[in-house]
């Protein structure tokens, strides 16, 4: 995901242009914030600032209202491709530096491209897959084809999702292309403007046109003109609508949550996840081999993370593996060896305790291999083997699509050491679609229910017990409901005593050893606890009574990402319920870079 | 952008009382059902609106009369859903929006429909997660895009959509197509499809939740009524001496409350309705011009336009049958222009 915004003018210009588009990009700072950059352009010149970092980053480095021009660009950035430094963010310009390109998705055949350009005498100076795109353009003007016929053909070449804004030195017009990322345009007072949502420029015009999928076209300061890929020119105006939006109100940029927004992307992120994991085999190889070697395998991890970690854990312990979760605060109980590979999971890989923990084991010298959700980050830096899940950015400070992915990733990982047959994972993506449609109508009620209790409990068995304990760390961050997860045998020896009649338990049935399970859930019946159960594969409870909410799976191994999308949506109806904002849990940080 | 409104279907679940009333026309809370519809979208933006409309039309242009946008309506001629889509599409753009005249859900529901659109370019679909009635929902499941199902799904199709013109056969069917390539998005507040009479009582619930205290200075209130928290009273309502209106509830214009009642909880006393002496009512409807009388308890019901409750009229709300909402309680729901006799007991489950 990435943030783009251009405006053309006849009207204001130079600092006052430059003071919108920057604008904007802070506005869509919550698509990407890993670095930043913008171009400006007159008939006579075109100039390109860009750094790595967030926007105030860049407006403090680069001065960008110090940038000429009556046509402007911006973009910031989520990187996918090449780590987020001041070469690899956009613009990026063509070998003659007169066409710059910002990009908002993926070219999938970049390497071919680049390839293909390379032999032509192209030159590359970043690792991008945008880069093509300004080259391919340069590469079709010199067949002597116009500015927008050009620019047709590099976007016919490209495969992949995108939204696309090009400018070309000499020609007012900033041409367009969208293919299923979002693009809209504002018509303003001698001014259009196009951006990756009407929130950013609100402040500007309230008058608004989308771009459809499969449609290219381009704005001028006065026109606007958009055709479908067939060629058939499309009536822009019959979609005019007349915003009514209050620009206070935009931090969200319409969506209700950023939470419930991630829950959803959270399928996507999963099958993103593996897709990008097993399109670099030689690394994960590498990863997975010397963890195969390894005496003991050191899980290092805070949170979320540590839940993931635990099902990685338990996964491998099945098979006589050695391997041993750390949660990172606690390294310093665990000694370890040259003969350890220490496998570190963190979302933003800038969490203090796991960096600290990992360089401990680094300096015993220990093999690491790390799995973030950001590239170019500290952790990376500092592992011998960086992996990477690909769920994009994560505004909700609760972690919800960066915890699927993890375990999607996870799964992987740990099967190819065990060497199954990785066919179960091609459902990954629908198992976690599927549950989320199938559960939300009954974690509403589950959540509206037991918002109104100070404290309960989850209880699971095998890969349910840190399923479990996700589920009930989600429900104490957003919901501030006292929750404790434990291993549903464990409950006879102690927890139970707290169990009175209408204390919530929610069950998290993995469908291993569905008997003992279902004998804890009468022992809890028996003492009316109000019980749920949130089930994977097969059904628990014996009567119509019990809210449960049933996940079909098709392979066992997939229970984990079944059970995920309900148990957060419990978490966040309980927090709706509560009249709490789930995106901003009192007294916690997304990323946690103290001790 | 324009909008296509349904306001001709038949109603069933509302029957006998949808066989006089197009349902999208009953009001709630002083406002006809689908003029809730209407406002939410005119607030958003979307200035033309066409209403599919059936033999009961001039019902339909009733209701929305006050309304200060464009407003056409055109006759159903082919049957059921499809055709009613069919019929209106022809005067709608190459994408559009189209909204069920029956949902009740705030405006910010509307916003979100077109924000969504915006974000994506791409159709758009409302959806509410939803727990009891299941069959009675079109539902959505989640599989590399969309889906419209019977089963398997706890996310319901939540009434309002921006789809492309094109021609169709089965109207399902058609949005199931859509849909694979749709965006959507999740609502989360307040959502009430009148299809069943607990929906109309829970709509009055939803509806007052979120109002606060409104007391017209026109309304004459004797001084020894009692007002409670989150009352409307409109102009011209009477109360008289030792009434209690215990809110959340809704008092409409020139409405009559007895001496010595009660209304409470969550009830909506419409436009020139009258309630006796020594009354309680409580989780009901009371339509336009409708007279309860005095000694008569009105639970978990709806009351007709200009119907007549007699004295002494008890309903009983429990143990009903009820297709959808949690609370499972349901006493009469009575059609308007009729009368229910002096001194009998009704319900649960009254229809008449």
């Amino acid at each position: 995901m990435c943030g783009i915004i251009g405006v053309a003018s006849i009207g204001a210009k130079d600092a006052a242009l430059a003071k919108i588009t920057l604008d904007a990009l802070k506005s869509l700072e919550y698509r990407g914030y890993d670095s930043v950059g913008m171009a400006s352009m007159d008939s006579s010149h075109l100039e390109v600032r860009k750094a790595a970092g967030n926007v105030e980053k860049f407006e403090r480095l680069k001065n960008p209202l110090s940038m000429k021009g009556n046509i402007f660009l911006g973009h910031t950035r989520w990187a996918t491709h090449g780590e987020p430094n001041d070469i690899n963010a956009h613009p990026h310009l063509d070998c003659t530096g007169e066409i710059a390109v910002i990009h908002n998705g993926t070219v999938l055949n970049f390497l071919e491209l680049k390839q293909d350009l390379i032999a032509k005498g192209h030159r590359f100076v970043s690792d991008t897959d945008t880069e093509v795109i300004a080259h391919l353009i340069e590469h079709y003007r010199k067949l002597g084809m116009d500015n927008f016929t050009a620019f047709k053909q590099a976007i016919f070449s490209i495969q992949g999702d995108h939204a696309v804004l090009a400018i070309i030195k000499g020609d007012n017009r900033i041409f367009f292309s969208k293919k299923n990322n979002p693009l809209v345009i504002g018509l303003g007072d001698d001014m259009n403007l196009i951006s990756s949502d009407v929130w950013s420029l609100v402040k500007v015009t309230n008058r608004t046109i989308t771009i459809g999928d499969d449609e290219l076209g381009y704005i001028t300061a006065t026109s606007v003109y958009a055709e479908k890929i067939t060629g058939e020119k499309v009536n822009l105006t019959s979609r005019l609508i007349i915003q009514q939006i209050d620009s206070s109100a935009t931090s969200l940029q319409g969506y209700e949550s950023f939470m419930m927004k991630e829950i959803r992307e959270s399928w996507g992120a999963v099958r993103d996840t593996i897709v990008g994991l097993m399109n670099d085999m030689e690394k994960l190889g590498k990863a997975v081999k010397a963890m195969d070697k390894a005496r003991r395998i050191l899980v290092v991890a805070a949170g979320t993370s540590y839940h993931a970690g635990l099902i990685f854990a338990s996964r491998l312990m099945r098979t006589g593996k050695t391997v041993i979760p750390v949660i990172a605060s606690e390294y310093e109980n665990v000694k370890a060896s040259g003969e350890d590979v220490v496998l570190v999971i963190s979302q933003s890989g800038e969490t203090m305790d796991s960096l600290l923990a990992m360089k401990s084991f680094k300096n015993s010298g220990s093999f690491v291999v790390s799995l973030t959700n950001t590239l170019g980050n500290s952790i990376s830096y500092y592992s011998d083997i960086a992996l990477h899940t690909r769920a994009g950015p994560e505004i909700g400070v609760a972690a919800t699509k960066t915890f699927t992915s993890q375990v999607g990733a996870l799964l992987l990982i740990s099967s190819l050491m065990i060497g199954e047959n990785l066919d179960y994972l091609k459902e990954a993506e629908s198992t976690v679609s599927s549950s989320f449609s199938k559960s939300i109508g009954y974690a509403e009620k589950i959540g509206v229910d037991v918002s109104k209790k100070q404290s309960l409990y989850y209880l699971g068995k095998g890969l349910g017990v840190p399923m479990a304990m996700e589920g009930a760390l989600k429900i104490k961050e957003i919901a501030y409901i006292h929750a404790e997860a434990y291993p549903a045998g464990e409950s006879k020896h102690g927890p139970i005593a707290l169990v009175e009649k209408d204390f919530p338990v929610i069950f998290v049935n993995t469908s291993e050893h569905v008997d003992e399970l279902r004998n804890n859930l009468k022992e809890m019946q028996s003492r009316k606890a109000r019980v749920y159960v949130v089930s994977a594969g097969s059904e628990l409870r014996s009567d119509q009574e019990v809210t449960e909410i049933m996940i079909d799976i098709n392979d066992a191994r997939l229970a984990p990402l079944a059970l995920a999308p309900p148990l957060q949506l419990i978490a966040y109806y309980a927090a709706k319920e509560r009249g709490l904002n789930p995106d901003r849990p009192r007294n916690l940080a997304k990323t946690v870079t103290v001790r | 952008m324009k909008a296509l409104i349904l306001a001709a279907g038949k109603g069933e679940g509302l029957s006998p009382y949808s066989d006089k009333v197009q349902k999208e026309t009953i009001r709630i809370v002083g406002k006809p059902v689908i003029q809730y519809v209407i406002e939410g979208l005119a607030s958003v933006g979307v200035t033309e609106f066409v209403i599919v409309v059936n033999e009961k039309e001039e019902q339909v242009l009733q209701a929305v009369k006050d309304l200060n946008v464009r407003i056409e309506t055109v006759r159903q001629r082919s049957p059921g859903i499809s055709g009613a889509v069919q019929d209106g599409m022809e005067y709608m753009d190459d994408m559009f929006v189209l909204a069920f005249g029956d949902i009740v859900t705030p405006k910010d529901f509307y916003r979100e429909l077109i924000t969504t659109y915006h974000r994506s370019g791409s159709p758009v679909f409302s959806t509410v997660p939803v727990s009891t009635g299941l069959d009675t929902y079109g539902l959505v499941k989640v599989n590399q895009g969309l889906r419209v199902v019977r089963e398997g799904s706890t996310l319901a199709l939540a009434g309002a959509y921006v789809i492309p013109k094109k021609p169709f056969n089965d109207f399902l069917q058609y949005l199931d197509e859509v849909a694979r390539d749709a965006d959507y998005f999740v609502w989360t507040g307040s959502w009430v499809d009148i299809g069943y009479p607990e929906d109309l009582i829970q709509a009055v619930e939803e509806l007052l939740k979120s109002e606060s205290s409104r007391i017209s200075n026109k309304a004459s209130i004797a001084s020894t009524a009692v007002i409670g928290k989150s009352v409307i009273v409109e102009d011209g309502a009477t109360i008289e001496d030792f009434a209690i209106i215990k809110g959340p509830a809704y008092i409409g214009r020139n409405a009559y409350v007895g001496s010595f009642s009660l209304v409470r909880d969550f009830s909506s006393i419409e436009e020139g309705a009258i309630i006796g002496a020594y009354s309680e009512i409580a989780h009901s409807l009371l339509g336009p011009y409708s007279v309860v009388g005095s000694k008569s308890y009105i639970t978990h019901s709806i009351i007709g336009d200009r119907t007549r409750v007699g004295a002494s009229v008890i309903t009983a709300s429990y143990p009903a049958t009820v297709k959808r909402q949690v609370s499972g309680k349901f006493g009469a729901l009575v059609s308007p222009d009729e009368s229910i006799p002096h001194g009998v007991v009704i319900g649960p489950s009254y229809r008449k």
